[in-house]
């Protein structure tokens, strides 16, 4: 023992921090087990600086969980290589060398789906040595550009989620600290997988050729020395090379500026989606060898073939990103990293297929109405850079501009208007506006409920300002000189308020999709939606009266004037579908105010809190907001407790007609008809119940989301 | 910073010199904020301030550094990384060494006999 500390020592003096000339290393393992057995138990040798706090935090060597040095597999990388855990090529046999590949690129795309659904790159992709030593491969031109393809796509992706930031809460996606990222020979990837793609389609043209044209071909080597395979496997590497350059290709378009690659990326989403069902289709032909009893292995595996890839180790990296190790984490099966990539494709399909209009109204919607079918973080970075880019709208129009579009005002000539300190700062609140609106739902709920304040603030200034310069104008020395200035910050005044209580809307609607509100809850849920729907349907009618206003004045002043009939529809049927919302919300309250107040239902009585606490923490950043602006829940409690049935009918029948009406003019929109059918049946159903509790007192009710996810439906049952 | 060493030596030296007649426990006492360097089971070896040890032998060092080789072969380059304060189980620790003057390991040497 002594001899090898020693020799230790010894080899220690060459490490590079070697006190001075003077000074050695003094061997005291014998001097301090000397002292521990002279020491009490419990007793500590330490400093005056000793803080036994600070001592907890310690990082404990040689604890699985904490010590992310302990040497696991491999010492590091070149080890791993050394020892011919990655060797190029995979085998010296063709057909297997072929088959590891395809294993590869399976799983590869697991990693990539695993990575984007919230783990770290270093423990996912980058756990392959083929990806993180790209130059090794490069005599393997198939492995090679695969691999290169597959870092730029990541790149791609790295960047897109970094520069809109949606990544708050998914911090670790952009986490690339100490992995190998050089852009410029990733770039080559796409040229050289060009190039084998070709080889390789020739190569299946040739197999599938009939002999005398075979003649023809015979100098093209096969892919590999089994002819019985060859046509498939060409088939199986063919489909993944494509899937992975027509993604490159797409998310490279979406990035064009101005949404301008955004036609040629619906193209390649199209080819990759068709790609992907090719790659999903080969698993028979893959797995052929591999699974003969059942099914349920193949549901876990993360190739296609079921076989373990060669070349990954994901312990390889776990000292890049803290000191302490990482948590182990699963992979997503092959299976299921298709789906998702499915998903994905899709929800950036919805992207491509967006218009573009410069109409607020048509941008927010848009936006929902993505966010329904829940986007993962790639998508929705995507839609966030699309929708601001250089402080613009699709990098094109301000918001002011915008703004006055949706109050049918033309700003071209008010110049000074971009200016003005207000609209410079309603162009920042709309910028996180929008960016808020992508975020994940949770995210998005919180920041909502934030921004309502800056909103609020922003608007009692403006009323200010506004209301000063009105007062002065009225004067009559106010000179004509087209300068509509003034007119159009009024306008925007009351715009602003619309605005803020759109966002008040979705902040509460958002509450049922994150499933927040509890059954006893409902009642001041649909309370608080009822008095924010009223206001919102009021300043949205306000605001196509402008618009008609201003439009009429103009065909009047030019006959040639082309008026946006579309738009105006299509603003007042929005306005019909608040209103109808407004008499459910007005109904839902109702109805469950009385049912309470006859002791059908329960009151929201738990042994924590009281009524008007849950009230203050459900909606106390919508009243920190001035939401209505008088005291929310004295107002809440007055208008409930004593509610009864009859006017129920009336709120229901209001409903109801005016769906009927709405579902006209939405008959082109399968999205918007579907949400109305389902207000409509709400209504209908709601009406049914209340006919059948004034019938029979004894029955049970509950409600339901049933025709729509944010209108309950009462659903009554006898015991 | 020199001078500075030269006086912290100096004075190691005088405490080191009547040393010998100290129990061990103030003599470890001594050892405290100096640089120590503790090897592993494994082959690391880790460099930090001397912080605290226990009875059982678990030492806790400041700004540890972590020197580990690259390769299981023996002569190979090493890799290292900042830890910040860790905690070093006396069941894994191999070697242990302190930075110290000629003289004062001199003394140190007497003190094991």
């Amino acid at each position: 023992m002594q001899s090898v500390t020693e020799e230790e020592s010894s080899s220690i003096d060459h490490e590079p921090r070697t006190s001075g000339d003077n000074s050695v290393w003094a061997h005291v393992s014998p001097l301090l087990s000397a002292a521990c057995s002279d020491l009490q138990e419990g007793e500590l040798i330490h400093g005056d600086n000793f803080n036994l706090f600070a001592a907890m935090s310690a990082l404990e060597i040689m604890d699985p969980k904490m010590d992310s040095g302990m040497v696991s597999t491999f010492y590091s990388i070149d080890e791993a290589i050394e020892s011919g855990f990655a060797p190029v090529p995979i085998s010296s046999d063709r057909t297997v060398d072929v088959q590891s590949i395809i294993d590869i690129m399976d799983h590869l795309l697991a990693c990539e789906a695993t990575w984007q659904m919230g783990h770290s790159l270093a423990q996912t992709v980058f756990s392959c040595i083929y990806v993180l030593r790209p130059e090794r491969t490069s005599s393997h031109a198939l492995l090679h550009s695969f691999c290169r393809v597959v870092r730029a796509t990541c790149r791609a992706l790295v960047s897109v989620v970094s520069d809109a930031r949606t990544n708050e809460e998914e911090d670790l996606f952009t986490m690339t600290y100490g992995l190998p990222f050089s852009g410029d020979e990733d770039a080559k990837g796409l040229l050289l997988l060009n190039a084998v793609e070709e080889t390789i389609c020739r190569q299946l043209r040739a197999c599938k050729a009939t002999s005398s044209k075979r003649r023809m071909l015979e100098e093209l080597e096969p892919l590999q020395t089994n002819p019985q395979l060859e046509e498939s496997l060409c088939k199986a590497l063919l489909c993944r090379i494509r899937f992975r350059k027509h993604l490159l290709h797409a998310l490279n378009c979406m990035r064009r500026p101005q949404g301008r690659g955004l036609e040629l990326a619906r193209k390649h989403i199209a080819y990759c989606i068709a790609e992907l069902d090719s790659v999903l289709n080969s698993v028979e032909f893959l797995s052929s060898e591999t699974f003969e009893n059942g099914k349920n292995e193949m549901e876990e595996s993360t190739t296609g073939s079921g076989r373990n890839p060669i070349g990954f180790e994901p312990t390889l990296n776990k000292r890049l990103s803290a000191p302490t190790p990482p948590r182990a984490i699963k992979l997503l099966s092959w299976k299921k990293a298709i789906d998702y990539y499915v998903k994905l494709l899709h929800n950036l399909d919805q992207i491509c297929a967006f218009k573009l209009e410069p109409d607020l109204d048509a941008v927010l919607q848009f936006v929902v109405q993505f966010q329904k079918s829940r986007p993962d973080l790639v998508a929705r970075a995507h839609l966030q850079l699309l929708l601001v880019q250089d402080g613009k709208l699709y990098g094109r129009d301000t918001f002011l501009t915008i703004c006055a579009r949706s109050l049918a005002l033309d700003v071209t000539k008010n110049h000074g208007l971009h200016l003005n300190e207000h609209i410079l700062q309603l162009n920042q609140l709309m910028i996180n506006l929008l960016k808020i609106l992508c975020a994940n739902t949770p995210w998005q709920r919180r920041k909502l409920g934030k921004i309502l304040n800056d909103w609020s603030i922003f608007n009692v200034q403006m009323g200010i300002t506004v209301g000063h310069m009105m007062q002065q104008v009225t004067k009559p020395r106010t000179p004509k000189n087209g300068d509509k200035s003034l007119l159009i910050l009024n306008h925007i005044y009351g715009w602003v308020e619309e605005q803020i209580h759109w966002v008040a809307l979705r902040f509460l609607v958002l509450g049922f999709d994150l499933e927040l509100y509890s059954p006893s809850e409902y009642c001041m849920v649909y309370w608080y939606m009822y008095i924010i729907l009223w206001k919102l349907a009021e300043k949205a009618h306000m605001r196509v009266l402008i618009i008609v206003h201003t439009e009429e004045r103009k065909a009047k002043k030019r006959e040639d004037y082309s008026r946006d009939l579309a738009r105006e529809d299509r603003i007042s049927l929005w306005v019909l579908l608040l209103k109808c919302q407004t008499s459910l919300a007005q109904g839902l309250t109702v109805m469950i105010a009385a049912l309470r107040n006859e002791g059908m239902c329960l009151k929201s009585q738990g042994p924590f809190n009281t009524e008007s606490e849950k009230f203050i923490q459900h909606f106390g950043l919508l009243q920190k907001a001035s939401l209505p602006k008088y005291d929310a829940y004295e107002s809440f409690s007055e208008s409930t407790c004593h509610a009864f049935y009859l006017p129920v009918y009336e709120c229901f029948r209001d409903a109801q007609k005016m769906a009927k009406e709405i579902k006209v003019g939405y008959a082109n929109d399968p999205d918007k008809l579907a949400e109305v059918v389902g207000l409509e049946q709400v209504a209908e159903h709601n009406i049914i119940a209340v006919n059948l509790l004034c019938q029979d007192r004894s029955l049970k009710v509950s409600f339901e989301f049933i025709h729509h996810p944010h209108f309950a439906t009462a659903v009554v049952r006898r015991s | 910073m020199e001078q500075e060493g030269a006086e912290r030596s100096t004075t190691i030296v005088a405490s080191t010199s009547e040393g010998s007649s100290l129990d061990p426990i103030a003599r470890v006492r001594k050892l405290l904020f100096r640089q120590m360097l503790v090897g592993i089971k494994d082959g690391r070896f880790f460099l930090g301030n001397f912080h605290c040890i226990d009875k059982q032998g678990n030492i806790l060092l400041q700004d540890a550094v972590e020197y580990r080789s690259i390769r299981r072969s023996s002569p190979s380059p090493t890799e290292q990384r900042c830890l910040g304060i860790i905690l070093i189980p006396a069941s894994c620790r191999t070697s242990c060494h302190v930075d110290c003057s000629i003289e004062e390991q001199l003394s140190l040497i007497q003190l094991k006999e």
